[in-house]
């Protein structure tokens, strides 16, 4: 199973309770959509992408996505977020062939 | 006689290949494994109700796009997003690809913001639909068509 680099980002970088963020997930994933060829080998690529990603925040599920293979290679995901205390937010996904990945980022309100 | 027949027989080998050539070119072509159309993609969404095109769906895409496999598209809501009336899902529809349902995304009263913002891949010149669910049961939907220069399918 290939590591895969992945990325939370929060906008504005220093935020308050009770204020609501900008939160992008963004994952290193090839998105195969099982059509195109390999030049070399004259072979299809099988399919692989992303099924679902699942946002939660202190256990509490916030957002759920159902994807399909047309998002584009390496896909960022982005919503708002209200903040609600310090803990954590973890962005979970799994793809058609049964890989899963998970990123925690740890959420300080300042003020 | 023996030449004439011989041509004969010849004529009718050429003819065959001919004809079966190209059918088994058109077995090999793959194919999505969850192809879906638009209209289907739609009914699987709404199940069946037509959505009212409206203002509060802001849907915001590039007119032309030069790459068709990176086409950034975002839908943002007007909505208070409080339990009472807040956006239950956003679907977005891309009509010619191969598998027109590119994501649907379930949100809660906790995002504080109806906003979406991805990248998606487009096979060609399309219409691009953002159908979008509130939690009293209404669809609402946005539409653009984009113009893309190199398709980013396949």
């Amino acid at each position: 199973m290939a590591k895969r680099k992945s990325l939370i980002k929060i906008k504005p970088k220093k935020y308050k309770d009770g204020e609501v963020v900008k939160v992008s997930f963004m994952v290193m994933h090839p998105m195969d959509t099982g059509l195109s060829k390999d030049k070399k080998t004259k072979q299809i690529i099988p399919a692989k992408y992303i099924n679902n990603v699942k946002f939660t925040y202190n256990g509490k599920l916030i957002t759920t996505m159902n994807v399909w293979e047309t998002l584009s290679v390496n896909p960022v995901f982005t919503t708002y977020m209200k903040i609600n205390g310090a803990g954590n937010l973890v962005v979970t996904y799994t793809d058609n062939t049964g890989e899963s990945h998970e990123k925690t980022m740890k959420i300080k309100p300042k003020g | 006689m023996q030449r004439r027949e011989f041509f004969k027989t010849l004529g009718t080998a050429a003819a065959v290949v001919a004809v079966t050539t190209p059918t088994m070119s058109f077995a090999s072509a793959p194919v999505s494994a969850n192809k879906l159309s638009y209209e289907d993609a739609l009914h699987a969404i709404t199940g069946g109700k037509t959505p009212k095109e409206s203002s509060v769906v802001k849907l915001k895409v590039p007119e032309i796009a030069e790459n068709g496999a990176v086409v950034p598209v975002t839908v943002e809501v007007d909505s208070p997003m409080t339990d009472a009336d807040y956006v239950k899902s956003i679907h977005i529809i891309a009509g010619k690809n191969g598998n027109a349902r590119c994501i649907d995304v379930h949100l809660t009263p906790a995002n504080g913001k109806a906003m979406f913002a991805t990248r998606v891949k487009l096979g060609g010149t399309q219409k691009i639909a953002a159908v979008v669910a509130l939690s009293n049961g209404e669809f609402f939907i946005a539409s653009q068509s984009v113009k893309v220069t190199i398709g980013g399918c396949g």
